[in-house]
């Protein structure tokens, strides 16, 4: 609830400082669709199971990678801000193109990297890198899960088979939710 | 009321009954009621415990807004009945998420304040607000109602168990109490069974059995033991009673038996007084029988003696007196006799009058000249001046002081012989003192014993030589004991006895009518004056008898005429009006009393005192008929001559007055010499 209001505040604040920098970003709806998928990043973040080695100590952070246009602007920052998961404190990065996306263990792929997907994908291969994606068809071409709208509520799938491979393990509450959707091979042939 | 006056059984029954029921339905609703609040709680903690899986169950959904996630999760209860609503609420407090069973619904809003976790027992609900959360952040709340169905089911179940339990428990405790009651009411309706029959059939033989030792059981035994006793003593009772009854029969028998010897006693008593009655009928005969020739004997020796005294022959005077002396002897021993015999038979009585005690004394004395003459012996009298008079038995007492005086003489050699007579007081009565004192032989003190009782002399040596009955002393103690009262004797052998007699001066009146005796004599005083005063009238049917009165009398000095029957003696006493009458009793024609009856009758011949000279002993007749003496026969000269010569004086003194001179006593001298020719014919 506090941060519900908090992060009412920093929207106000940001519409009005931006100026409406980005037409969708300052949309109050599209603020508010953020607000929830920034929640929903850190609901995914407690129930996943990261393995030991993906951390250098333990208290090493969790690192929150946005890559490519950061649609959330202050708001993840402030949704993540001062929370901790098994000691971890959550960290936001923001990332180019071509940046080491070996620090991240959740990386957000942004809808601005729809073309370069199989790329994004394929560096993240084999590591214990939780991907998030907005860009249908992003977990059945090999992403984790992708958030997905059903009228103006917020859904996502899973790739459950993605995850083995990124040697996660997600919770049955989380799959409870999820619609699971399989790996297939087009999205490799298509690239 | 109604309750106190059931039967023991019932009594005993319904306390067994109401303890026990109420005992088990305490414990039963207590158990219940713990119970069922036990399994209250069990349940608010089973729901509280659902709601906090359904909370974690979700968590999830509530995180991510998955409003059919969260609906899917709460549908999960329909597995529970008794759960009839359940509701998510976002953390602002709207409804996200509901299942309700049938028409319960929830409210769509919660307010902040009623968020917090815990539960609540409303209106036979039970509600339970659950927190949702996901890693220890608040995502939601859990609204679960629970209509309790478990628990009103298991109140209901319980409750019919408990009532089945209490319903099978009281039959149970009936049945057991009716059968267990008899330990107390069989012994105590067998005690009261026993105690009516006891009661109603007075058998105390019954006895009460004992059933058990407890108290009822020492109650029976008190009640036997009481019954033993009454037992006993009603056994004791009847035994008395029979022996009463034993012991009244003989009672009755015993005075059956005693009224019988009454009858047999009354009829020898009868027979006896019979027998008594010859006895006294003879002695009177034989009295009579005897004294007539005594009479005879005496009175011609003492004529003869005179005669013969006259003429000069001294040897036979000696003879005379010989012969006279023991005819008085005789006749002094007869007299005892008879006077004994009476006394015996306790017909002597006393005949009161009034009289001159110095008077008696005087005239005894006179008689008594000749005994103390006898031994040589000196008389002493003393009598005080004023002596005056006393009430009493002049007779008597006249005799004992003659046979005192006459003893003392008999024992006194050439002494001296003395009469005391005073008056005295004691004990607030007046006496009469007479004391006989004598310095003769004395009297032993063995002797003095029995010196009163009948025929016994001092001696029977004393006897011979003193001659006597014996019977002097005791007739004279039986007088002053029949004049109420004493006499002692005081005496040191060979020194003399002194004899007191105390007299009443006022002897109880025996017999109040001897006082008219007593009028007779004062009243004989006034004779008429015309009367021939020296006429001696002699009515005696014994030609003896007035022979020897008329010659001894006329002798004296009197003019006697004799008259043999009664109708001639009135005739002369009218004709003659004498000085004095003698009066014999038994007569052939007119007996002594008819005459007598006759005499005062007559007014003229009344006041002519009467002497009645007989053999019947019956001085209180003659008193009572008007005779002025009582002489028995044989007649001791001496006193009838003293008697008539009062009469003469009194006469005189009565005659002084009137003028008439007295008759010349030298006349007397010269008739003397007349032969009795006067006396009538003997009837004989």
């Amino acid at each position: 609830m506090r941060y519900l209001r908090l992060t009412i505040a920093a929207l106000l604040c940001m519409s009005l400082a931006s100026g409406g920098a980005n037409a969708q970003s300052a949309d109050s709806s599209e603020s508010s669709e953020y607000l929830i998928k920034a929640g929903f990043i850190y609901n995914f973040a407690q129930l996943v199971q990261w393995p030991p080695a993906a951390f250098v100590q333990p208290d090493s952070p969790i690192v929150i990678g946005i890559l490519g246009v950061d649609p959330f602007g202050e708001l993840i920052d402030r949704v993540v801000q001062n929370k901790k998961l098994d000691g971890r404190s959550l960290i936001v990065k923001r990332l180019k193109r071509g940046a080491s996306l070996k620090e991240c263990s959740i990386l957000f792929v942004s809808s601005s990297e729809a073309a370069h997907l199989e790329e994004v994908l394929q560096s993240t291969k084999g590591l214990p890198i939780l991907t998030i994606g907005e860009i249908p068809g992003f977990a059945v071409r090999g992403g984790i899960i992708n958030l997905t709208l059903e009228g103006n509520r917020v859904r996502f799938e899973v790739n459950i088979e993605a995850a083995k491979q990124a040697n996660l393990n997600i919770s049955s509450r989380l799959l409870a939710l999820a619609r699971i959707v399989p790996q297939s091979a087009d999205g490799k042939r298509s690239e | 009321m109604n309750l106190q006056n059931l039967s023991i059984k019932r009594k005993l029954m319904l306390i067994t009954m109401l303890t026990s029921s109420v005992a088990l339905v305490l414990s039963s609703v207590s158990f219940l009621i713990y119970d069922l609040m036990s399994f209250r709680r069990q349940l608010s903690q089973d729901l509280m415990t659902q709601a906090e899986i359904i909370g974690f169950n979700s968590g999830a959904a509530m995180a991510f807004k998955d409003e059919a996630a969260a609906t899917a999760t709460l549908s999960a209860l329909k597995a529970k009945d008794d759960i009839v609503a359940a509701a998510l609420y976002s953390p602002e407090g709207k409804m996200f998420a509901h299942y309700f069973q049938a028409d319960k619904t929830l409210p769509s809003s919660l307010d902040a304040g009623s968020q917090q976790s815990g539960y609540r027992f409303e209106g036979g609900y039970l509600r339970v607000l659950q927190q949702v959360k996901m890693n220890g952040e608040r995502v939601g709340t859990l609204y679960l109602l629970s209509d309790m169905r478990q628990w009103n089911l298991r109140a209901k179940r319980y409750t019919s168990i408990i009532v089945i339990v209490v319903l099978i428990c009281g039959s149970l405790a009936l049945l057991l109490s009716s059968r267990l009651q008899k330990l107390i009411s069989k012994p105590i309706l067998h005690l009261e069974d026993t105690m009516r029959m006891v009661s109603s059939n007075k058998n105390y033989e019954i006895r009460a059995t004992r059933f058990y030792g407890d108290e009822i059981g020492r109650l029976i035994d008190g009640f036997n033991t009481m019954l033993s006793e009454i037992q006993l003593r009603d056994t004791a009772l009847q035994r008395a009673n029979n022996e009463l009854q034993t012991s009244t029969h003989e009672l009755e028998v015993e005075i059956i038996h005693r009224k019988r010897t009454q009858d047999e006693l009354l009829t020898a008593k009868q027979a006896a007084e019979q027998a008594n009655r010859a006895k006294s009928a003879f002695l009177a005969n034989m009295s009579h029988e005897l004294r007539t020739p005594l009479n005879a004997i005496i009175g011609y020796s003492e004529m003869l003696e005179e005669e013969v005294q006259d003429i000069g022959k001294i040897s036979n005077v000696r003879d005379l007196q010989k012969i006279q002396a023991a005819g008085k002897h005789l006749l002094a021993l007869i007299n005892d006799v008879l006077d004994l015999s009476k006394i015996e038979a306790g017909k002597m009585q006393l005949h009161i009058e009034m009289f001159d005690i110095a008077s008696m004394i005087e005239e005894m004395v006179t008689t008594l000249k000749p005994a103390i003459a006898k031994n040589a012996n000196a008389f002493q009298l003393h009598v005080p001046e004023n002596l005056g008079t006393m009430r009493g038995d002049v007779t008597k007492v006249r005799q004992i002081l003659l046979n005192l005086l006459s003893n003392a003489c008999k024992f006194t050699d050439h002494g001296t012989v003395s009469l005391d007579v005073d008056r005295m007081t004691t004990a607030g009565q007046e006496w009469i003192q007479f004391r006989v004192s004598d310095t003769g032989i004395g009297i032993s003190t063995e002797q003095q014993e029995n010196l009163f009782q009948e025929f016994t002399q001092a001696d029977i040596s004393i006897s011979r030589k003193y001659g006597g009955t014996g019977l002097g002393l005791a007739i004279s103690h039986r007088f002053v004991q029949l004049m109420k009262g004493r006499i002692m004797v005081e005496s040191t052998p060979g020194q003399g006895a002194v004899f007191t007699v105390h007299l009443p001066v006022q002897a109880a009146a025996e017999q109040p009518e001897s006082s008219r005796s007593g009028q007779t004599v004062s009243s004989e005083a006034a004779p008429q004056v015309t009367a021939n005063a020296d006429t001696i009238l002699v009515i005696d049917d014994d030609l003896a008898v007035r022979d020897l009165m008329s010659r001894s009398l006329t002798k004296m000095g009197f003019r006697v005429v004799a008259a043999a029957g009664g109708e001639e003696g009135l005739r002369l006493a009218k004709q003659l009006r004498p000085l004095v009458i003698t009066l014999d009793v038994i007569m052939p024609d007119w007996d002594g009393w008819t005459v007598l009856n006759k005499l005062k009758a007559d007014s003229d011949l009344a006041e002519i005192p009467v002497i009645m000279v007989t053999i019947v002993d019956n001085e209180a007749m003659g008193r009572d008929l008007g005779a002025s003496s009582y002489l028995i026969k044989p007649v001791d000269r001496e006193r009838l001559v003293a008697l008539i010569e009062k009469h003469r004086a009194a006469r005189f003194s009565t005659v002084a007055k009137t003028g008439v001179p007295p008759a010349n006593w030298s006349s007397r001298s010269q008739r003397s010499s007349r032969k009795p020719e006067v006396v009538g014919p003997r009837r004989h």
